[in-house]
C-alpha cells in the first residue's frame, strides 16, 4: 500500500528516489525492473481485493437465492402461521415450521450444554495436566476425530447409542433430541477441545508463574487465571462447534425420529430444520408451496447460524474489553 | 444448449447424491441419448438393462440416476430426463400426488411389499383392518391384536416415498397414516427402514419384499404370506407396478430401450435375478 502510493509519481519524474537505489530508473525499456515490480504490486493487490469481494459475493448470492425462493412461501402461508404454528402437514397445505425452528435451537443449546464443559475440561487436561508423551499422543487422536464423516457418527448412533439409551432409560424408542445431542456432542467435542487446548497453551507462562507466586493452588490458577485469559480462544472454539452442530444433517436425521412434533421431552421423536429439509426435499413437487417452504427453512437456518456467530463475536469483543 | 443440458443433469445427479452411470459405445444403427431419473427402487433394474442395451446398441448413450420417485415424472415434465422411473402410475392421481398430464406410463416390473415387524413381536398374521388400525394409530398395543402387552412402535417412510404410496393404497386401502405420537417415527429410505425395524423392539414397518432379511419378520396379511408365488397366483395383494414415464409416446432410442426392458428375454432373465417379478407373470 505504502509502496504503491509513494511510487505513483515516480513513474513520471526522475526525481523519485523513495523506492531506493536498488531499483534503476530504467534504461529506456518500457518494462524494466521498476515498472515490473509496480505491475506485480498492483496486480497482487487487485487479486487480493477480488478474492475478498468474491467471497462476499458468494455469501450474498446464497442468501439472496435462498431468500428469493423461500419468500414465495408467504404468497400462500401467512408469516404468523409459518413461524408460530406447530402444525406441519404439507400434504394438507398446513405449513407451520415452529416445531423445526424450536427443535434447532433446543438441539444446539442442549449440545453446547453437554459439550462445552466436557471440552474445556479435556482442553485443560491436555494443556495443563497431561504429561508430554500423553499430550503428544492425544492431540493427533483428537485431530483425527474431527475428520470422521458425520454419517459414520449417525450410523453408530442408530445402531449402538439408541439401543443403549433404550436399555438404560426403558423408553420405547430412544429416538429424540437427547440422542441427537449426544451424537452431536461427540462430533463437536474434538473441535472445541482442540481449539481451546491451543488457546490455553498460548496463555503466557508468566501469568501462571505470577499466580503461583501469590500462593494460588493449581486449581485456582487454572480456573481463575488460565481459563479467563484464554476465554476468547475458547469462545472461538465454541463458535466452530456450534456452527457444525446447527448445520449437521446426516447424523441428526438418523437418530432424531423425524416426526413434526414439538420437542417437549428428551425422548420424543421430533425434527429440526436440517433433518426435515433432507427428509422431504427429494420428494416435493418443484414450484410448490411445500418446496418454497423448505427453501425458507434453509434460509432461516442460514440466518440463525449467521446471527449466532455475530452474537458470539460481540460477546467475545465485550469480553476482551473488560 | 446441449452441453448445458448434460451439465445440468450431471449437477443434479451430484447434488442429489445419487448413483449414476454413463454408458457409451461404438457401432450400431440406433443412435441417441437417454436420460433416466427417479425411483431408487427401480435403479438396479435400470442399470442392468442399460448395460445390456448398450451391448446391442453401442451408439446409444444412457445415463441413469435416482433420487426419489416423484423426481422421475418431474424431470420428464421439465425436460431434464427422457424417462422418469416411478413406483406408481404417475399418469393417474394417487394419495398425495396429482397426475402428470401428457405423460405415458409404461409398466416395467412388479414390486411386492411386505409389512414387517421386529423379531421380538409374537404376532405373525394381521388382517387389513388390524393393519389400518395400527398405522392410523387406533390400536397402540400389541395385546389388542393378539400379541404381548407392549406399545406398538410405528415406523413410517416419509411422505412422497413410492413404497409409502403403494402400501397405503394396497395394504391400508387408502387409510391415512398417523403423523404424531411418542411411538412414531419416519425414516428416509428402505435401508433406514430395515435398520429401524431390525433394531427397535416392538416395531412395525413396511418394506420392499427384496429388502426383507432374516433379522426381521414379514407378516402374513389376511393369512396370506408375502411370497413371490402368492403375488403371481393373485392371493397376496400388496404389490405395485414400477413404471417408466415418458412425455407423450416415446420414439427412437427411448422407445427401443423401453421395449428392451419389457422384452421376455430381459423380464425372465436379469429382472428375475434382481428379485423383481416379470410383468407378464400377471395378466
Amino acid at each position: 500500500m505504502q509502496l504503491d502510493t509513494s511510487a505513483r509519481p515516480s513513474i513520471a519524474g526522475p526525481n523519485a528516489s523513495e523506492l531506493g537505489g536498488s531499483i534503476k530508473a530504467g534504461s529506456g525499456k518500457s518494462f524494466d525492473r521498476k515498472n515490473r515490480l509496480l505491475f506485480y504490486n498492483r496486480f497482487f493487490k487487485l487479486a487480493c481485493i477480488a478474492s475478498a469481494v468474491f467471497v462476499c459475493l458468494i455469501l450474498f448470492g446464497i442468501l439472496f437465492l435462498m431468500f428469493r425462493t423461500g419468500v414465495l412461501t408467504f404468497r400462500d402461508v401467512s408469516p404468523m402461521t409459518f413461524f408460530f404454528s406447530t402444525d406441519w402437514t404439507p400434504e394438507d397445505d398446513r405449513y407451520g415450521a415452529f416445531v423445526f425452528i424450536f427443535g434447532t435451537f433446543a438441539l444446539t443449546l442442549l449440545t453446547l450444554l453437554i459439550s462445552v464443559p466436557l471440552s474445556v475440561v479435556i482442553a485443560v487436561f491436555l494443556a495443563e495436566v497431561a504429561p508430554t508423551w500423553l499430550r503428544n499422543l492425544l492431540r493427533p487422536v483428537l485431530d483425527l476425530l474431527v475428520g470422521i464423516p458425520s454419517v459414520v457418527y449417525g450410523f453408530l448412533g442408530l445402531t449402538i447409542l439408541i439401543p443403549l439409551l433404550r436399555d438404560i432409560t426403558g423408553t420405547n424408542m430412544g429416538d429424540g433430541i437427547l440422542a441427537a445431542a449426544i451424537v452431536l456432542t461427540i462430533m463437536v467435542l474434538p473441535t472445541i477441545s482442540r481449539v481451546s487446548d491451543d488457546a490455553i497453551s498460548a496463555v503466557p507462562r508468566k501469568y501462571r508463574d505470577a499466580s503461583y507466586a501469590l500462593g494460588a493452588t493449581r486449581f485456582q490458577t487454572i480456573f481463575k487465571v488460565t481459563i479467563p485469559a484464554a476465554r476468547s480462544g475458547i469462545l472461538y472454539g465454541v463458535i466452530l462447534g456450534m456452527a457444525r452442530a446447527i448445520g449437521e444433517t446426516m447424523a441428526v436425521v438418523m437418530v432424531i425420529g423425524n416426526t413434526p412434533q414439538l420437542a417437549d421431552a428428551l425422548f420424543k421423536p421430533t425434527s429440526v430444520l436440517t433433518s426435515n429439509i433432507v427428509m422431504q426435499i427429494a420428494n416435493v413437487p418443484f414450484d410448490s408451496t411445500w418446496n418454497n417452504a423448505l427453501y425458507m427453512m434453509g434460509f432461516l437456518l442460514l440466518v440463525i447460524s449467521l446471527l449466532m456467530i455475530v452474537l458470539v463475536r460481540l460477546l467475545q469483543r465485550k469480553g476482551a474489553h473488560s | 444448449m446441449k452441453w448445458f443440458k448434460s451439465l445440468s443433469v450431471a449437477a443434479l445427479a451430484i447434488a442429489l447424491v445419487s448413483t449414476s452411470v454413463s454408458v457409451a459405445g461404438a457401432a450400431s444403427d440406433l443412435k441417441g441419448k437417454i436420460v433416466i431419473n427417479g425411483s431408487s427402487a427401480l435403479l438396479p433394474l435400470t442399470l442392468q438393462a442399460a448395460n445390456e442395451f448398450k451391448k446391442l446398441h453401442p451408439k446409444v448413450k444412457i445415463s441413469a440416476s435416482a433420487a426419489g420417485s416423484i423426481t422421475g415424472p418431474q424431470s420428464v415434465r421439465k425436460g431434464i430426463a427422457d424417462i422418469g422411473a416411478v413406483d406408481w402410475d404417475a399418469s393417474q392421481d394417487v394419495p398425495g400426488f396429482k397426475k402428470f398430464d401428457g405423460q405415458v406410463a409404461h409398466k416395467v416390473a412388479i414390486i411386492p411389499f411386505a409389512a414387517v415387524v421386529n423379531k421380538n413381536v409374537k404376532v405373525d398374521d394381521l388382517t387389513t383392518k388390524q393393519l389400518q388400525d395400527i398405522f392410523s394409530g387406533k390400536v397402540t398395543n400389541w395385546k389388542d391384536v393378539g400379541g404381548e402387552d407392549a406399545d406398538i412402535i410405528v415406523v413410517n417412510r416419509a411422505f412422497g416415498s413410492g413404497t409409502r404410496v403403494n402400501f397405503q393404497m394396497k395394504a391400508l386401502q387408502g387409510t391415512e397414516f398417523i403423523s404424531k405420537g411418542s411411538n412414531y417415527k419416519e425414516v428416509k429410505s428402505s435401508g433406514d427402514m430395515k435398520t429401524a425395524v431390525e433394531t427397535t423392539p416392538n416395531a412395525i414397518g413396511y418394506i420392499d419384499l427384496v429388502y426383507v432379511t432374516s433379522n426381521m419378520k414379514a407378516l402374513k396379511i389376511n393369512k396370506i404370506a408375502p411370497t413371490e408365488a402368492n403375488v403371481v397366483n393373485g392371493t397376496y395383494k400388496v404389490w405395485g407396478y414400477g413404471y417408466y414415464m415418458t412425455k407423450g409416446k416415446p420414439d427412437g432410442a427411448t422407445k427401443a430401450f423401453i421395449e428392451y426392458i419389457q422384452s421376455a428375454k430381459f423380464q425372465n432373465g436379469s429382472l428375475k435375478k434382481l428379485k423383481f417379478i416379470p410383468i407378464s407373470a400377471l395378466k
